[in-house]
């Protein structure tokens, strides 16, 4: 999966495309889809391939009454407002898709810390149960090494991480699988600020960090 | 499997909707809406049916939903972006999602409203959007020559909203033959040609 490294691979932009993705793994994608020209001019390309699908269907006809009942229903019906004025506006450089959650700025959510480099805030839980989260490490701070027991969306918001692979900033998706044990390290100059969509518990491999495993998955239960 | 029509001459009809779509956003014309109402709610309903096979009931809302959205989101059409069959489809794409969230035993804390509405950047400039047409109307003619499993299995994720875990154990192949016929059945259609 090297060359789709920083992107999201093709067949998983298909399912963007055609909505088949769990939502927490669309969100990862579209956060992505902000920061990436290349993959955005893929993406329309990818609707088109859904459009023609379905522009070949055997159409199913629609009944009169239906029609009727529509059309009868028009001069009543107005585009949801946009929400007057919202009290805190959010900053310009929160992803669209993440605006649901982070009413304003990344500093005023609750974060907590999990280690000394790192923090987190949970945002939600997905219908898979996968969780939705945001971590903020350190400059130059580092995570414990992890394998995950499902596979492990990432995007970088603000700041750079390097791993074993290579150097991710700001935009960059990177998808770890199952087993794929890695080691995250923020670059020096700033704090690094991921999304990170789980989709199983997380497994610390070092020596020491291994003991905190039982306590981790009962927070997944 | 949902049944494919047979050909039609897509451009001229294509360019017909177009004009109605554009009349229903400026003069808020509703014979051209019953136009796109004629052409589109058989398909919308069809595309809900291939997900739910003989259920009528949420093939009519679907259709409601998309065509509603229709009417209130003319305006905001921008045809640089997508053509108008590409955009209905999103639309109904976006409404089936949102349905299937509503009315899923499973609870999601996302709201997918903003995560699948369309990036509104500049757009693309002429240049890029010649290429960009050469490149969609060559999506068209592929489509239909590709080998019959890879066109299945793009049925089977586009308009059943079948995942690959799903799309492999429906058609009792593993997963790693259903990732490779989607990529192999994009890389025909060259969607994933040089930027």
């Amino acid at each position: 999966m090297k060359e789709s490294r920083k992107h999201p691979y093709d067949e998983l932009l298909a399912s963007y495309s055609a909505g088949s993705l769990p939502l927490s793994q669309a969100l990862c994608i579209s956060t992505h889809l902000e920061h990436c020209p290349d993959c955005t001019r893929k993406l329309r390309r990818l609707n088109r391939v859904g459009s023609e699908l379905m522009q070949q269907l055997q159409p199913a006809p629609a009944t009169d009454a239906l029609k009727q009942r529509l059309l009868d229903r028009l001069d009543t019906l107005t585009d949801t407002p946009a929400p007057a004025v919202a009290e805190a506006a959010p900053e310009a450089s929160i992803p669209r898709a993440l605006r649901q959650f982070v009413k304003k700025g990344y500093q005023d959510l609750s974060w907590r810390s999990v280690s000394a480099n790192i923090q987190t805030v949970e945002l939600c839980r997905d219908s898979n149960g996968a969780r939705v989260e945001l971590l903020k490490i350190k400059p130059g701070g580092s995570a414990v090494t992890h394998t995950h027991l499902g596979d492990e969306y990432t995007v970088v918001l603000e700041g750079s991480f390097s791993d074993e692979d290579g150097l991710y900033a700001q935009g960059d998706f990177v998808l770890r699988g199952k087993n794929e044990a890695h080691r995250p390290v923020a670059t020096q100059d700033r704090e690094c600020i991921c999304l990170a969509v789980t989709e199983g518990p997380i497994q610390f491999t070092g020596l020491f960090s291994r003991l905190l495993n039982p306590f981790i998955r009962r927070s997944y239960a | 499997m949902p049944r494919m029509a047979n050909n039609q001459s897509p451009g001229d009809k294509l360019t017909r909707l177009s004009e109605c779509l554009d009349n229903v956003a400026r003069h808020r014309d509703k014979q051209a809406f019953a136009q796109l109402f004629d052409h589109y709610a058989p398909l919308i309903r069809s595309y809900s049916l291939a997900r739910e096979p003989g259920a009528d009931l949420v093939a009519d809302e679907l259709v409601q939903e998309v065509m509603t959205r229709v009417w209130l989101k003319a305006d905001k059409y921008n045809c640089k972006l997508a053509n108008l069959n590409t955009w209905i489809f999103t639309l109904a794409r976006n409404c089936r999602i949102d349905y299937l969230r509503r009315n899923s035993r499973y609870v999601t804390e996302i709201d997918p409203t903003d995560i699948f509405n369309d990036i509104e950047d500049e757009g693309p400039g002429p240049f890029q959007l010649a290429q960009q047409n050469r490149a969609e109307e060559n999506i068209r003619t592929e489509l239909k020559k590709l080998p019959r499993e890879q066109a299945e299995i793009l049925t089977k994720v586009y308009l059943e909203g079948k995942s690959h875990q799903q799309a492999s154990e429906e058609l009792q192949l593993p997963l790693g033959t259903v990732k490779s016929r989607v990529r192999l059945a994009l890389k025909k259609l060259e969607v994933l040609v040089a930027r």
